[in-house]
């Protein structure tokens, strides 16, 4: 079942005279349960894919449905409607709020959803539980390490049972181990709770933990490579390779 | 580039976040020019001759300095941390902290020329309007006229050139005391933990309650005992004190704590509105808990003083009318003819009011109940004053019995001295008879003008007590008067010309010869001049407190606006974080208004009969006006955060 379909969107920037376009005509679709990993290099309009597909931003020609539902036609107000009751984010800064605690961030988003505070409590300590952080359920962001931060952000992303998780580098600011962990949590939770993510991230490594790679090159897809029965080591090195091909980095896996 | 590229490139480039600093600099400099050039004016001469205003006028200078000095301040301290990264890199680059304050000094000495010429200007214009303001209020005939005065640009470039050193020397403490490390650190640290419920915190609260109720105590016996001088003030100084300490402490540990009770019953499960207001002011609790009381105390301070003195410009009118009955009031019998044979020269119809007087020793313990117990001064008095005492025959209002006394000319400030019981016994006494008589009732009503009664009630007895007295008066007593004339002009336009007649008589030079005309005349220039100087500083306070407020809320708005964006991104609507916007601009704009108004109604009302003889209606409007120029402030407030919000995305 197809949850996120978008077809020929594009994104232009400027106006006549100084047109920059960064999507072109761009297809692109998610199914239910699925982990797909957005790749390519600085520039290549990765970052403004997502924000289109999670209605943040709105494309310049094309369509996105995400659950049937066309984001073109809602307005701003409906828009936020639906990021609330459909979308879960998390952010390569994490986007914590600092006034709040942790357990209080991670409840934010069923604050607006009339579910009962024991219902809520029960999700929080599910959610919280699998992510490990329920020991500092009553910190500040400020007193809990990077990992523990997007641990928190991505809580707060599953609390409400959304129907898709988009993911802008979440694994960015974290050193390896932390992103591993991070990155295990996160397709565990894709498994167990069959919710779709996209990922946006420009690390193999972090793309390998996903079931299909898109490459995206100048606003298009590159080409796709889809997980299979590949082992993750494969997989990661099949990334490596296109990544290659792709005009970027060499790796020396 | 050299030092100096950088610091003008860096002036060019920052000009837009300057802007509210820069508001607040030309505000005050045209606050403090208007009021120095309506100081020096030569056209003030009028006013200050007459009323002694200059004296005000300066007690008023001093205090807008201290005004001006924290305002700007403050809102050099919002500026600077701002710039705090700013100041961080340049160290980081390797600048020392010598040439980054020499850069910020540069930058404020610019800031502060561009902003003085402007604010000279503003205040020029301004205080032309406030001229015509104020000869309208002290009802001075003229034309409201202004010269540049350069006594005045003198006094407010020295004034501002001190506060610019002061705030260098803050900047300089502040660069001082940062590391670099801590400069880049955002302003996100948590200024106060969400502890666990400390008993102490409560304590704080409750001893918070507790202090301001003392005040509120204090304050209501404040005039009901006679104190010294010294003792006043002591007292008064205590009173302050007690409610500001109160105060902040009531901030600290009440408002912190009922908030903290709150959000632990909610258990992490808070909606949009609580994370915009509830959390976000318990996040800054530390710094606002001061701020608030900082607030707090200014708004009761300007509406005690706005309210105390606009209560005696309203009853200006009617305590003449009590301490003076008639149009005119003349002593002396010989001296009526002068002023009646004027008055019949120019076809103005007058009528006659004449009362005999006389005095006698009372002992009026029986009738009279004191504010506090025996150490009242006015306990020893009681039991041998000499009274003035009238036939009721002159008071055609009464009728008074054989046996009875009436008192009349109560004055409202007495009361809070001693109080005059109905059904008590007054003995009064003349050389050799007692008579004991029962008092049946005081009245307000003025029979005699305040000068001739000494301000103490007058007795009204029967006619046939009134003779009696009179055969048995005791010669020691020399009463300054035994007789009043109350002289009434019948056509209510002829006043006016009538007060100029008793000018030219000259009767006035004798005491207990007045004119109601003139008296009125003379409490409208006081009153109002005082009204003037008074509202000049109770804006400045409103103006102040309310930028204060706003410039802090724009500051949080902007260390807001990253979760402003989260928020927005996961879907609350601006709709929903306005609600919590609003709910928390209430808390900062509505706490210390009420808590303001409260304060300053104790001390209004624990002092109000010194100044006038009305409270509620002038005190009323006094708070409505200053509340809805005061709200205006936190729409402002309510609208940037809107702007911020809608940018936030």
């Amino acid at each position: 079942m197809v949850i996120l379909e978008a077809s020929k969107i594009s994104k232009t920037y400027g106006n006549k005279l100084n047109r920059q376009e960064v999507l072109r005509a761009l297809d692109l679709q998610v199914k239910k349960g699925e982990f797909v990993s957005i790749m390519g290099a600085s520039g290549s309009g990765k970052t403004t894919l997502l924000n289109v597909l999670s209605s943040i931003d709105r494309v310049s020609q094309g369509a996105i449905e995400i659950e049937g539902q066309n984001l073109n036609q809602l307005k701003e107000k409906q828009l936020a409607e639906f990021r609330k009751q459909h979308l879960g984010f998390i952010f390569q800064d994490y986007n914590l709020l600092d006034t709040l605690t942790v357990k209080e961030n991670i409840l934010l988003p069923l604050s607006v959803q009339k579910v009962k505070k024991k219902v809520a409590d029960d999700r929080f300590n599910a959610v919280a539980a699998e992510l490990g952080i329920l020991d500092i359920q009553n910190k500040y962001p400020n007193e809990i390490s990077g990992g523990q931060k997007q641990r928190t952000s991505a809580a707060r992303a599953f609390i409400h049972e959304p129907s898709i998780i988009f993911a802008d580098e979440p694994t960015g600011a974290l050193d390896s181990k932390a992103a591993s962990d991070l990155l295990n949590k996160l397709s565990d939770l894709n498994i167990k709770r069959n919710t779709s993510i996209v990922m946006v991230t420009h690390d193999p490594l972090a793309a390998s933990f996903s079931e299909r790679v898109v490459f995206i090159k100048d606003g298009q897809i590159y080409t796709q490579l889809n997980k299979g029965d590949q082992t993750r080591n494969e997989f990661f090195s099949d990334i490596i390779k296109t990544q290659g091909v792709l005009g970027g980095v060499q790796y020396d896996a | 580039m050299t030092l100096n590229q950088l610091i003008f490139r860096n002036f060019k480039k920052n000009f837009k976040h300057y802007y509210v600093y820069i508001f607040a600099l030309v505000f005050s400099v045209g606050l403090y020019f208007s009021f120095v050039t309506l100081q020096f004016d030569p056209a003030m001469d009028e006013t200050k001759g007459t009323l002694k205003g200059a004296a005000a006028m300066k007690a008023g200078s001093v205090l807008l300095i201290a005004i001006v000095a924290v305002f700007l301040l403050y809102a050099n301290s919002l500026f600077i941390k701002r710039r705090g990264k700013e100041i961080g890199l340049f160290q980081l680059i390797g600048m020392t902290k010598g040439t980054v304050f020499r850069i910020l000094s540069f930058e404020n000495l610019l800031l502060y020329i561009v902003s003085l010429l402007m604010g000279v200007l503003l205040g020029f214009s301004m205080s032309r309007l406030l001229m015509m303001i104020l000869f309208n209020v002290t009802g001075i005939e003229d034309v409201a006229t202004l010269h540049f005065s350069f006594a005045a640009l003198t006094q407010t470039l020295i004034v501002f050139a001190a506060i610019y050193v002061l705030i260098l020397l803050m900047n300089f403490i502040y660069i001082k005391r940062q590391s670099i490390l801590a400069l880049f650190r955002s302003t996100s640290v948590a200024q106060e933990r969400v502890q666990r419920m400390s008993w102490f915190q409560i304590v704080i609260g409750i001893s918070g309650l507790l202090l301001i109720g003392l005040g509120y105590y204090l304050s209501s016996i404040l005039f009901s005992k006679v104190l010294m001088m010294q003792q006043l003030f002591l007292l008064m100084i205590a009173i302050l004190a007690s409610v500001i300490i109160g105060t902040y402490l009531f901030y600290k540990g009440s408002v912190s704590f009922l908030f903290q009770l709150v959000r632990r019953r909610k258990g992490g499960y808070l909606n949009v509105r609580d994370v915009l207001s509830l959390t976000s002011i318990m996040f800054r609790m530390k710094s606002n808990s001061l701020l608030l009381t900082i607030i707090t105390s200014l708004s009761a301070l300007a509406i005690g003083l706005l309210s105390l003195s606009y209560i005696s410009y309203y009853s200006a009118e009617k305590s003449v009318e009590q301490s003076i009955p008639a149009d005119f009031s003349i002593a002396k019998d010989e001296n009526i003819p002068e002023f009646t044979d004027e008055l019949q020269k120019e076809g103005i119809a007058y009528e006659i009011d004449k009362i005999a007087l006389q005095t006698l020793q009372a002992d009026i313990t029986g009738a009279v109940s004191f504010g506090s117990g025996a150490d009242n001064p006015f306990a020893e008095l009681a039991e041998e004053t000499e009274m003035t005492v009238i036939s009721d025959r002159d008071v055609p209002s009464i009728k008074v019995g054989e046996n009875e006394v009436y008192f009349m000319n109560r004055m409202t400030l007495l009361d809070s001295f001693l109080k005059f019981q109905t059904n008590g016994e007054v003995i009064f006494s003349g050389k050799e008879g007692t008579y004991p008589l029962l008092l049946k009732s005081i009245s307000e009503e003025t029979v005699l003008p305040t000068r001739i009664s000494s301000g103490f009630p007058i007795a009204v007895v029967s006619q046939n007590l009134y003779e009696e007295m009179s055969r048995d008066l005791d010669p020691s007593l020399e009463p300054e008067f035994t007789q009043y004339t109350g002289i009434h002009i019948k056509d209510r336009s002829q006043v006016k010309q009538a007060d100029e007649i008793f000018r030219e008589t000259e009767l006035r030079v004798w005491a207990g010869n007045e004119s109601k005309y003139e008296e009125f005349t003379k409490q409208k220039q006081n009153m109002g001049m005082i009204l003037f100087i008074v509202g000049f500083l109770g804006l400045a306070f409103l103006v102040t407190s309310g930028c204060i407020i706003y410039f802090k809320q724009m500051d949080e708005s902007e260390d807001e606006k990253p979760n402003y964006t989260i928020l927005r991104k996961l879907g609350f609507t601006q709709n929903d974080l306005l609600q919590g916007v609003q709910l928390k601009q209430l808390f900062n704009f509505g706490i210390p208004l009420v808590v303001g108004l409260c304060h300053s109604y104790f001390a209004v009302k624990s002092g109000w009969f010194l100044f006038g003889t009305e409270m509620v209606t002038p005190m009323l409007i006094v708070m409505l006006i200053y509340t809805v120029l005061y709200s205006i402030f936190g729409v402002l407030s309510v609208l940037n955060y809107k702007r911020v919000i809608k940018d936030a995305l």
